[in-house]
C-alpha cells in the first residue's frame, strides 16, 4: 500500500544564495537581479511542483547583540528582496507552476493589496498566491512609522477584516464584466461593476478596484500561523496552510485540527490542505546521506551564531545574551510569535542552546537517505497524517541542492506513483485541489 | 540631441479601432509591452513612463458608466508588476512607475523601488504623483484628499525619507569576504531613525543599495508646488504644454526653480508630450491628421470626460453653448488652469471640439517631423518628447523605426546607449 498522490511546495525568501559552502557559483553576488530564481522556478516547474512559495519580513534584525552586525555578517535574514517585484519575472519564465508571495496585512493598505495581486494574477494567467502573514516584528512595525505592532490576537482580528475588505474588491468585478463588444462600443458592462463601500472596524473602502476580476476569482490564499488565533483565520480562508509541528503524530493533529476548523467553518476540508515543511538530506547511499548530516551538525556546533541569529530575529529575543551550553532561561518572554517561542521550548526539552542549534531543524520530520529511500519516508508519513503534501525549505540554499531534489528525489516519488508527472490545469488553485 | 520617452498606462490600449489588433485581450498581459519596449529601446529611447491611479472614475455624468463602457481609464492595472518583465527583455531602456505619496507608505516604496532596480540592473524609476481624486483617498478609507498644498508637504517629507532609506546601505556594504565569513558590513548599514510631520521610520531598508544609489525620479505636477518639488528632486518632468512659447516659458522656469533648489539645470530634462502624426507624404499625415480632428469633435462625450478626469468635476451638467464654467479644483490644479486659457472667448462646445491636448502639432513624413521637433527644440531649449499616443504595434512602429529612424539620421537620436543605467542616460546629453 502506498499514500495517496501528494502535493509539493518549495518554501524559502528572495535572498542571497550560500556563498561559503564550495557550491555557490557565482549567485551570491548576483542573486538581485533575478536570474538565480528564473532558474530554480524552472526547475521546479520540471518536476512539477505545486508551487514555489516566498515568505518575506521588512526589517534588517538588530536583537542579537543587540547590532545588526552578525546578522550582516551571515546574509540569509537580510538583505531580502521584495518577492512581489520578482513574481512577475518568474511568471513570465513559466507556465503551469504557482507563485506565492507573502505580503503582511500590518503593512499593506488593503486596496494596494488587492490590486497588485490582482494584476500579478493577470500577468500570471491565474498562479498568484498570498501568503498571509501579520508579521511579529516591532522592529518591521517601526519601519512603517508604527511604536509596536497591535497585539497578538488583534493582529488576527485586523487581519480578518483585511481579506474580507480585499476579497470584496476582488469580487466588485463579476467575472462576465468583461464583454468588448464592438459593436456597441462597450468594453465593460457597467452594471456587473459595483462600489463595496466598505465600513469596518479597522477599514475603509469605497471601490470598485480598478483592474478586471483576477482570473481565479480569489488568488490562492496561504497562511501559516499556528496559535489558535492563527488556525481560526486559516480556517476561514486558507486554501492551504503551511505548518511546521514537529513529528508524525503533531503533523496528523495538526491537519485534523485543520480540518475540524474548516468544517466548523462550513467550508470543505478537502479544498484547504495542509503542507508540512522539511528539507531532506540526500546522498549516494544511505551512509552518505548520514555523513553529509553528521558534517553539518558538527559544522552548527562549531558555529552555532546562525541559528540564534534566527531566533533572536523571529522570536525577538536577544541570544547573545545566554550561556551557550546552558538551556535558556525560563523567565524569557515575546511578543513576537507566541507559538514560535512556546514550541521552541517544548522542542528545547532542556537542551542546551548549543544542542538546541545542533538539534534544531526548519522541519516537520527528518527526511534522510538516497532519494528513494527518502521517497518512502515521505509515503509512509503521508499515510499516517492522511495528507496533502510538503514543502521544502531550501537548506542549502543553492542550485546543486535543487538538482537533488528535482533530479532526484522527485523522479523517486514520481516512481512511486506519489506526485504528479504533469499540471491538469492552468490555474494555481486548480492544480492544488486536482488531488 | 533629444531625449525621447513613451508615455502610457497599464490599461486597455486601443480595443475597437482599425489597427487595434487583439488590444481588447492582451492589454493586461505582458507581450504588448514587451513589444513596445523592444521596439523602443532600438529607437534609442531614454524610457517608458507607466502613469498610474487607483479609482474608477465616475466624475463624468456621475457614475463609472461611461468609463467603463468605453474603457477609458479603467480597467487599469499596478504597473510596478510589469516593468521587472520589461527590464527581462530590454538592455537598455529604462522605465518609471507611478506611485502615489499620499497612499503608498514609503518603506514600501522604497523596498520595491530597490528591489525593481535591482531587477532592471538600474534601469528603474518611479513618477512621483500626489493624487488628485477624492475616489482614490476613499479608496485607501479617507474621506477625501488631503488639500492640495498640504500633499505636496507630505510628498517632500515622503521623498525625504525614502531617499534616506536608500541611503541607509552604503554602497560597499556587501563586502562577500569568505575568509571573515562576512557577507555585508554591519558598520556600513545604519538606521534612519526618521520622525517627520507625517511619517516615520526607523530603518534601515532590508534590502541593499539600488544599483542607481537612488532609482530615477519623474514627476509631473504643474502647480506652483508641484512645480517647485520637482525642481528639488527629479531627474526629469513630463510636461503637457501648449505652444512652443509656453514649452520655452516651462523649461526656463524649471531651470530657475532647480537653481534656487541648488542643483544644475542639466541635471533634469524636460520632456514635452506630443502626438506625431506621421504619413508616406506631408499630404497623406496632413490627411490623417485631419480625419483624426474630425474623429476628434465628433466625440464629444469623450472630450466632456477628459475634462471631467482632470478636473474631477461633472462636465455632463454644463451647457455646451455656455462659456467654459468658472470653476475651482482641489484636484489638478493646473490642467484646469490651461484649460480656462485655451477656452477664453469658446464656448464649452467649442471648446471640447477643438483639438487641445497636445504641446505642438507634428504632422508630416518622419523627416519632415523629425526637422520639426528639432526646430522646437532648438527654440525650446531642451530637453526632448514624450510620446503619446495608442499603443498598437502599428503606430509604435511607425514612431521607432520611421521616426526614430529619421531623427537619428539628421543627429537628433542616439545611435546605441553610452550609459547603463537609466540616469547615466538622462545624463548622457
Ligand atoms: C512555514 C512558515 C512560514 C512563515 N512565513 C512567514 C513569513 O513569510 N513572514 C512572516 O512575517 N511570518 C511568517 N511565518 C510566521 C507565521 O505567519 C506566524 O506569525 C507564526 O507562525 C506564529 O504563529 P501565530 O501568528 O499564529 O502566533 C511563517 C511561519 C511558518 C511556520
Ligand atoms: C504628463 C502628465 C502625466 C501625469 N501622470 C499622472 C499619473 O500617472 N497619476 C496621477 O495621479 N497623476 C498624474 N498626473 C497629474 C499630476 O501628477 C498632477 O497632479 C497634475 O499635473 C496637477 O499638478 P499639480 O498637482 O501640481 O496641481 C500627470 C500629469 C501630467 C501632465
Amino acid at each position: 500500500m502506498s499514500a495517496d498522490m501528494f502535493h509539493l511546495g518549495w518554501f524559502g525568501s528572495f535572498i542571497p544564495t550560500t556563498w561559503t559552502t564550495g557550491w555557490d557559483g557565482t549567485d551570491a553576488a548576483r542573486w538581485m537581479d533575478g536570474k538565480f530564481y528564473v532558474d530554480k522556478v524552472r526547475t521546479l516547474e520540471r518536476a512539477c511542483f505545486d508551487f514555489i512559495l516566498f515568505e518575506d519580513s521588512s526589517m534588517v534584525s538588530d536583537v542579537y547583540g543587540g547590532s545588526s552586525e552578525a546578522t550582516l555578517k551571515r546574509g540569509g535574514w537580510a538583505p531580502k528582496g521584495d518577492p512581489v517585484a520578482l513574481a512577475p519575472i518568474l511568471a513570465r519564465a513559466t507556465e503551469r507552476i504557482g507563485i506565492s508571495v507573502t505580503m503582511s496585512t500590518s503593512f499593506y493598505p488593503p486596496w494596494m493589496l488587492a490590486r497588485s495581486v490582482a494584476t500579478l494574477d493577470h500577468m500570471s494567467r491565474g498562479r498568484i498566491g498570498w501568503n498571509i502573514v501579520t508579521s511579529s516584528e516591532d522592529l518591521a512595525a517601526k519601519n512603517f512609522g508604527m511604536d509596536a505592532l497591535p497585539p497578538h490576537d488583534e493582529r488576527y482580528a485586523r487581519a480578518d477584516e483585511f481579506v474580507d475588505l480585499v476579497t470584496q474588491l476582488w469580487d466588485s468585478w463579476d467575472a462576465d464584466a468583461l464583454v468588448m463588444d464592438r459593436e456597441r462600443g462597450v468594453y465593460v458592462d457597467h452594471t456587473k461593476v459595483r462600489p463595496i463601500d466598505f465600513v469596518g472596524k479597522y477599514y475603509k473602502s469605497r471601490g470598485p478596484l480598478n483592474t478586471l476580476r483576477p482570473p481565479q476569482g480569489r488568488p490562492v490564499l496561504t497562511q501559516a500561523g499556528g496559535s489558535p488565533a492563527g488556525r481560526q483565520f486559516a480556517s476561514r480562508y486558507a486554501d492551504m496552510v503551511m505548518a511546521l509541528p514537529k513529528g508524525v503524530p503533531a503533523m496528523k493533529e495538526y491537519r485534523d485540527d485543520i480540518r475540524m476548523r474548516v468544517a466548523a467553518e462550513g467550508r470543505d476540508p478537502d479544498r484547504t490542505k495542509v503542507m508540512f515543511v522539511v528539507s531532506p538530506i540526500l546522498g549516494e547511499t544511505h551512509q552518505h546521506a548520514l555523513d553529509r548530516k553528521a558534517a553539518k551538525d558538527e559544522a552548527v556546533r562549531q558555529h552555532p551564531e546562525g541559528q540564534l541569529i534566527g531566533w533572536s530575529g523571529s522570536m525577538e529575543i536577544d541570544f547573545s545574551r545566554f550561556d551557550l551550553d546552558k538551556p535558556l532561561p525560563d523567565d524569557v518572554q515575546t511578543n513576537g510569535h507566541q507559538s514560535t517561542l512556546a514550541n521552541f521550548r517544548k522542542w528545547a526539552n532542556g537542551r542546551t542552546l548549543r544542542e538546541a542549534c545542533v538539534a534544531y531543524r526548519t522541519e516537520s520530520m527528518e527526511l534522510i537517505g538516497t532519494p528513494d529511500e527518502v521517497a518512502a519516508q515521505m509515503d509512509e508519513a503521508m499515510q499516517e497524517v492522511g495528507g496533502d503534501g510538503f514543502l521544502i525549505w531550501n537548506q542549502p540554499h543553492n542550485r546543486r541542492y535543487i538538482g537533488e531534489i528535482a533530479d532526484g528525489l522527485v523522479p523517486a516519488l514520481q516512481k512511486r506513483g506519489l506526485m504528479r508527472t504533469g499540471y491538469g490545469h492552468e490555474h494555481f488553485r486548480d492544480n492544488l485541489l486536482e488531488f | 540631441m533629444l531625449h525621447l520617452g513613451w508615455f502610457l498606462s497599464f490599461q486597455v490600449q486601443s480595443w475597437n479601432q482599425m489597427w487595434s489588433g487583439e488590444g481588447g485581450r492582451e492589454w493586461n498581459k505582458p507581450q504588448l509591452y514587451i513589444d513596445a519596449a523592444r521596439s523602443l529601446e532600438r529607437a534609442g529611447f531614454d524610457y517608458m513612463m507607466f502613469e498610474d491611479g487607483s479609482f474608477v472614475p465616475d466624475s463624468y455624468g456621475g457614475n463609472h458608466d461611461w468609463w467603463l463602457k468605453a474603457a477609458r481609464s479603467v480597467p487599469k492595472q499596478d504597473p510596478l508588476p510589469l516593468i521587472p518583465i520589461l527590464g527581462e527583455h530590454t538592455k537598455n531602456i529604462g522605465f518609471f512607475a507611478t506611485v502615489t505619496t499620499s497612499f503608498h507608505p514609503p518603506f514600501m516604496a522604497a523596498r520595491s523601488a530597490a528591489t525593481i532596480d535591482h531587477l532592471t540592473d538600474g534601469r528603474f524609476g518611479l513618477n512621483l504623483v500626489t493624487s488628485h481624486n477624492h475616489r482614490t483617498a476613499q479608496n485607501f478609507g479617507h474621506d477625501a484628499l488631503f488639500d492640495h498644498d498640504e500633499r505636496y508637504r507630505m510628498a517632500d517629507e515622503w521623498i525625504d525619507l525614502v531617499r534616506k532609506l536608500w541611503d541607509s546601505w552604503d554602497a560597499d556594504a556587501v563586502v562577500l569576504d569568505e575568509e571573515r565569513g562576512m557577507f555585508a558590513d554591519g558598520s556600513k548599514v545604519h538606521p534612519v531613525d526618521f520622525e517627520g510631520e507625517f511619517y516615520r521610520s526607523r530603518g534601515p531598508l532590508n534590502t541593499t543599495r539600488p544599483p542607481q544609489g537612488r532609482p530615477a525620479l519623474c514627476q509631473a505636477g504643474g502647480s506652483n508646488a508641484g512645480r517647485a518639488f520637482g525642481a528639488k528632486n527629479v531627474d526629469t518632468i513630463i510636461a503637457q504644454v501648449n505652444g512652443v512659447e509656453d514649452m520655452k516659458a516651462y523649461r526656463d522656469e524649471v531651470s530657475e526653480h532647480m537653481i534656487a533648489a541648488g542643483r544644475d539645470p542639466k541635471e533634469c530634462k524636460v520632456l514635452f508630450i506630443v502626438t506625431p502624426v506621421l504619413g508616406e507624404t506631408d499630404a497623406e499625415a496632413q490627411d490623417r491628421a485631419e480625419r483624426g480632428r474630425l474623429a476628434m469633435a465628433g466625440a464629444v462625450e469623450s472630450n466632456l470626460a477628459s475634462l471631467s478626469y482632470a478636473t474631477g468635476e461633472d462636465f455632463a451638467k454644463y451647457d455646451l453653448d455656455a462659456p467654459f464654467p468658472d470653476i475651482e479644483t482641489n484636484a489638478t490644479q493646473s490642467s484646469l488652469a490651461l484649460f480656462k486659457k485655451l477656452a477664453a472667448g469658446k464656448t464649452l462646445r467649442e471648446f471640447v471640439t477643438s483639438d487641445t491636448r497636445k504641446s505642438v502639432d507634428l504632422v508630416g513624413t518622419p523627416d519632415t517631423v523629425a526637422g520639426q521637433m528639432d526646430e522646437i527644440m532648438q527654440e525650446v531649449g531642451g530637453d526632448g518628447f514624450l510620446i503619446s499616443g495608442s499603443l498598437h504595434r502599428r503606430y509604435v512602429s511607425e514612431i521607432a523605426d520611421g521616426l526614430g529612424a529619421a531623427l537619428r539620421r539628421r543627429g537628433l537620436a542616439r545611435d546605441g546607449y553610452a550609459g547603463s543605467t537609466l540616469r547615466e542616460n538622462l545624463l548622457e546629453f
